[in-house]
């Protein structure tokens, strides 16, 4: 199972937190910190694998990979096979980039409601959900128009505030 | 536009983003909630656009890490709201911000099983995401029925019904119940057999959460999993948009594999070459390339594959096979490779046979521990531990030691932990043990842990031909100008106890050692002077006849520190420095340490410990139960090539004590050191679980056996104390046969093995026995697996066969000693030489500690074991069934008391006994054709062919006919089904039960007594 979904960017600002399992705010934020910790202590040209028993209990271990400014996180147990999760990495960065066309940290920072419905439709409840891209972002795109369509019978005055 | 645009937000995230600092962020986070919070407040005049906005910018202060403690009603209350966006936003951040057990989300249920149940797919999305995320209980036992519904249902999206599946893992696993095995398993494998590659891949995360709880109901799924890996691996039957670089779903490939990891074997033949089939081809046909992702995918798969080979257990050409491919990764560039390519090795060494093989590379392994990558450099680590035996043994310590004083500190606590436990299991001779664990103290004193010294010391104690040599070794690094402290303990010890041996040596005469020793004392802390006290008054205590120099100057230091300030070493000074005036009597008082009574190490026991618990249930876990070898079990199976074994260091057997409830085997403990302060009445659990321990919180004064001269402080005590010590000895000796209840009841597993080729025979709180069998006409192989469930070895193992005379039964060597936590296996080789009804029996026992457990177990190597079904056609049979006529060769017998059973059952378990039903050849529904093949060395291949006429109106009697070519055959198979049919209540008779736990030991008063000192001293009183 997949524990927990973060974006962190290189100063260790969280961008994304989305655990699996449920942890209180005081609890997510010393983790965070801690992975920032191990993270920033690795190497370039080393592996993706850290253990983390230390921080979450045996047998679990993180994913992570660095693009551009943000470091991207999986936390997953042995139940998972860590090169597909780093895949599934892989997956989840492609559709943002194209969702958001070139994505960069900014766009994580300013849509983090629309990343979160992004991962929403890649894993589920801990389990991969869908591993293609193109279907993630037409579950997106179809979503977005709904939105669109729900908001043009607003009040034009009702936006913007 | 809510997912791009909501200015109000977006104007917050900026402000939050211009704080210069942390002080100034919260400044502009709590100005938020305030006004969050008094918007909240009078909700009336809130839009839904409003509350959707706060209710992110709540989940955007609560991911920044601030606690958001209200609001968390707006953001339930949105799940109700009529439009999409609100509703999307409810549902997003009350599964982001509550907690499965919030009482907030029970309010939600109805709404959420109304979108459930609902015609809007995007509405059913939505709900099933909230609640696969953090559905709890009340969500399982409300929702489970019409998420299931969803699942099936041909009229949903593949949109809503992968999502439907994964939520229906989530209830699953809040709540096992919610899936009715017995209907859900034929819709498990209908599901697989999807075309929609997402809904199939959700599916099969959900068919892994259902196998891993109970494969056995999903057979049925298992042929369905190869064919979806054969399409995937094989055929690259895969839309373009779920190929990924080049690769065909690799999760849905790994998830597959994943799957059949649960299933204990494959064992329908055409499955299993099938599946071997496409194994191979994945094993064989993946090549690192350039490009980083492909690489990442192609060798997901790959490492998955092998992990199912090893699963399987393959043949040794295969496995070989995969160890060279390990190989090959552990030295490719690739980082991630590497590191998996050393985990996988060390899972691999649980798989017999393959160990020598990995050993070859054993040099690259070496290298990785320099890798950059600290990852790696633990995965290195981890499998250099795991591979090391008696024969490499020597090469990998002195390789760690090496390494050690380049190792980063995060890792030298656990490097020199694993290489003291190494040197311990595996020493070739007992001076390369001190040597090691000395060198270790020398280079890495700090990540040193008290109980590494302790057990070198036991280890010199327990064996008089070391304890020169430990004492030279001790007396040579005193010679370094700066030695850790840990070094100064350890070898003022060893000197104190031993130097006198060394006596004749330059530089070794009690004067000079007294001065190295010395010359340490002002770098040591409060805690070693203690040890420094002793070994001056040892040292004294052997200078006879007395040197007054040396005499004067020990007894300066001990009158020195009769007013020192720490209880332990101001009592010390005194009691030696009166004791030293005694002279000659002195040398009874001080004499040599007894030695210390055999105990398993408690680095290896720590080092179990930490190994044993893990959460998670997981093919990995499960494996690993199933063959709990490791480098401990390996040496002890290859007793021929007469290497030292696990239990050479302990080659001192004292009366132990090991097994006696803790309280009492703590004062034991102390007794047999023979410790002056034993009348302290010590609470159990304050006492240290190390023998040194006590022995360094004590006085270390003995008095050796026979008659003392105990200390004028309480004579009575230390005499009785040597009583205490006898009768301890005394009593633990006596056997306390079988105080040991089986887990489980025997007869039952029995039956179930007579079904099956392999499960459980035998288990109790120590050991269990596992079986696993495999039948070839008259022959049988079969392996007892011999698992110790301890942390302490069990001895004396003996494995008797007592077979009846139509078997040939030989048993491999059974190993004395099963080591903790090990499993040992025993192939058993049985020829059957001609038909018969009674089974082998198995006299098995053991020694734990002081408990002798013998059982004795019926093996399941019963007749039907060699019958192989043969299906057979109206033209073969007529003819067969008229030309056996009558007895001897055909038998016939009412049966009566027959258990009742629907025709049904009864073909299934005709089937599941290897006698097959052959439907169609009676024409009257109500009866039964059976035909069957036995195998004996006698017979040699011998159709059996049956007819059962039943009675509808009366289940409790048939009409049994046999035939076959042989009247023995006919007759005992006759009996053997009417065994099978009749309800016999379970008889114990072969198998008998372990008695009842034995009363009290025989000399329980002395030893009760002993074990008490206010008790022990009333009496001398």
């Amino acid at each position: 199972m997949i524990r927990g979904v973060i974006i962190m960017n290189d100063q260790g600002k969280p961008r994304l937190i989305k655990f699996y399992e449920f942890q209180p705010v005081e609890k997510q934020h010393e983790l965070v910190r801690s992975i920032y910790r191990i993270l920033c202590s690795r190497a370039e040209n080393v592996s993706n694998f850290v253990k983390v028993d230390s921080l979450f209990g045996p047998d679990v271990r993180l994913v992570y990979k660095t693009f551009a400014t943000l470091y991207f996180v999986f936390v997953f147990d042995n139940s998972e096979n860590e090169l597909a999760m780093l895949d599934l990495m892989q997956v989840f960065v492609e559709t943002l980039d194209k969702c958001f066309s070139n994505v960069c940290e900014l766009d994580v920072v300013f849509n983090f409601s629309k990343v979160h419905t992004i991962l929403d439709e890649i894993i589920l409840g801990g389990q991969v959900l869908e591993t293609s891209s193109s279907e993630v972002v037409k579950a997106v795109e179809e979503i977005s128009k709904m939105e669109r369509n729900a908001n043009s019978i607003l009040p034009a005055s009702w936006q913007g505030r | 536009m809510a997912l791009s645009g909501m200015r109000g937000l977006s104007v917050f995230i900026s402000d939050v983003r211009n704080c210069q600092n942390k002080e100034q962020e919260r400044l502009r986070v709590d100005k938020e909630l305030g006004n969050i919070r008094t918007r909240f407040k009078n909700e009336k005049g809130l839009t839904p656009y409003e509350k959707k906005k706060y209710v992110w910018k709540m989940l955007y202060i609560y991911m920044l890490g601030y606690d958001v403690d209200f609001g968390h009603m707006e953001a339930v209350s949105l799940i109700s709201a009529p439009k999409y966006p609100e509703k999307q936003v409810g549902y997003i951040v009350t599964s982001c911000l509550l907690n499965e057990n919030h009482d907030f989300l029970r309010l939600a249920i109805n709404t959420v099983r109304n979108d459930i149940i609902g015609r809007n797919e995007t509405f059913q999305c939505l709900a099933l995401t909230l609640v696969g995320n953090i559905g709890g209980r009340d969500f399982a036992e409300s929702l489970a029925p019409d998420v299931q519904k969803l699942l099936i249902s041909s009229s949903c999206r593949p949109l809503v019904r992968k999502k439907a599946a994964l939520c229906l893992l989530r209830l699953y696993r809040k709540n096992p119940d919610v899936v009715n095995v017995d209907g859900w398993s034929d819709r498990m494998a209908q599901l697989l057999d999807e075309r929609d590659m997402g809904v199939l891949t959700s599916c099969m995360s959900l068919l892994v959460a259902l196998v891993s709880n109970n494969h056995d109901a999903y057979w049925s799924c298992l042929p369905k999993c190869v064919k979806t890996l054969e399409r995937l691996a094989r055929n690259q039957d895969v839309p373009q948009e779920y190929t990924y670089y080049g690769i065909p779903s690799p999760w849905l490939q790994v998830k597959t594999m994943r799957a059949l990891q649960y299933f204990p074997a494959v064992e329908d033949p055409n499955t299993r070459r099938s599946l071997f089939e496409v194994l191979q081809r994945i094993l064989m046909g993946t090549d690192v390339v350039k490009n980083v992702n492909k690489n990442n995918a192609s060798h997901a798969v790959l490492f998955e594959a092998l992990a199912l080979v090893m699963h399987l257990d393959a043949e040794k050409e295969m496995m070989s096979q995969c160890v060279a491919l390990l190989g090959k990764f552990i030295a490719v560039r690739e980082p991630n490779i590497r590191y998996l390519g050393l985990e996988n090795m060390t899972r691999m060494l649980m798989v017999t046979d393959v160990q020598d093989i990995i050993k070859r590379h054993q040099a690259q392994i070496i290298t990785s521990l320099k890798d950059p990558d600290i990852s790696i450099r633990r995965r290195a680590l981890d499998l250099l531990y795991g591979m090391c035996d008696v024969s490499n043994a020597k090469d990998i310590v002195e390789e760690l030691l090496q390494y050690l004083s380049s190792a980063d500190f995060a890792m030298r606590e656990e490097l020199s932990l694993k290489a003291a436990i190494l040197a311990e299991k595996f020493a070739p001779d007992l001076s390369w043990y001190v040597d090691v664990i000395l060198q270790l103290i020398d280079k890495a004193g700090d990540f040193v842990s008290d109980d590494i010294w302790f057990r070198v010391v036991q280890f010199v104690t327990n064996n008089e031909d070391l304890q020169p040599y430990a004492a030279l070794k001790a007396r040579e690094y005193l010679d370094k100008p700066a030695i850790h402290e840990t070094m100064v303990k350890v070898s003022a010890y060893i000197l104190g106890e031993y130097s006198h041996l060394l006596a004749r040596r330059p530089g070794c005469s009690p004067k000079e050692i007294f001065i190295v020793i010395h010359e340490k004392l002002p770098t040591v802390s409060t805690s070693t002077i203690p040890i420094l006290l002793s070994t001056y008054a040892k040292i004294l205590m052997h200078t006879q006849p007395p040197d007054q120099d040396l005499q004067r100057q020990i007894w300066a230091i001990f009158s020195k520190y009769e007013s020192c300030i720490d209880a332990e070493i101001q009592q010390r000074a005194v009691e030696y420095h009166a004791l030293s005036m005694k002279g000659a009597a002195l040398m009874d008082i001080l004499a040599e340490m007894p030695k210390f009574p055999e105990r398993q190490s408690l680095l290896i026991k720590k080092a179990e410990d930490s190994e044993a618990d893990t959460a998670e249930q997981s093919a990995i876990k499960l494996r690993t139960q199933q063959q709990t070898s490791n480098a401990l079990v390996l040496t002890d199976q290859r007793p021929a090539n007469g290497t030292p074994q696990v239990n050479q260091l302990g080659l001192v057997k004292v009366p132990t004590m090991s097994n006696a409830d803790p309280s009492t085997a703590e004062q034991g403990l102390t007794h047999a050191n023979g410790a002056l302060t034993i009348v302290d009445p010590q609470p159990p659990s304050t006492t240290s679980p190390d023998l040194l321990g006590d022995l360094l919180g004590t006085l270390a004064i003995e008095g050796p056996p026979g008659p003392v001269t105990a200390p004028q402080s309480d004579p009575r005590v230390a005499s009785g104390l040597e009583g205490g010590v006898d009768a301890l000895a005394i009593a633990t000796v006596e056997d306390q046969t079988n105080a040991v209840q089986p887990i489980g009841d025997i007869a039952e597993r029995f039956h179930a093995l007579c079904l099956k080729d392999s499960g459980v025979l035998y288990e109790d709180p120590h050991i269990q026995i596992g079986i696993k069998a495999d039948w070839r006409a008259h022959q049988g192989r079969v392996v007892l697996f011999l698992g110790n469930k301890n942390l302490g070895a069990l001895s004396s193992v003996q494995a008797l066969i007592l077979s009846p005379s139509h078997l040939k039964i030989e048993l491999s060597l059974v190993p004395d000693i099963i080591p903790p936590r090990a499993q040992v296996q025993c192939p058993l080789e049985i020829i059957n030489l001609h038909p018969s009804r009674d089974s082998a029996v198995l006299d098995f026992s053991y020694n734990f500690g002081t408990q002798l457990v013998n059982v004795k177990l019926r093996l399941p190597a019963v007749l039907n074991k060699f019958l192989q079904p043969i299906p057979i056609s109206a033209e073969e049979f007529f003819p067969q069934w008229r030309s056996l006529s009558g007895p001897p060769l055909k038998l016939q017998e009412v049966v009566r008391g027959v258990r009742p059973m629907l025709l049904a059952e009864m073909a299934n378990l005709f089937n599941s006994l290897n006698l097959m039903v052959c439907p169609g050849l009676d024409p009257n529904a109500n009866n039964l054709v059976v035909s069957t093949t036995f195998y004996s060395e006698n017979t040699r291949a011998m159709l059996c062919l049956i007819r059962i006429e039943t009675d509808p109106a009366d289940r409790t009697q048939l009409r049994m006919t046999i035939a076959s070519g042989d009247p023995t055959l006919t007759f005992e198979l006759k009996e053997f089904v009417k065994e099978q049919l009749i309800s016999i209540p379970i008889t114990s008779r072969v198998a008998t039960p372990p008695m009842a736990p034995q009363g009290q030991p025989l000399s329980p008063p002395t030893a009760l007594l002993s074990s008490d000192p206010g008790a022990m001293l009333a009496g001398l009183l």
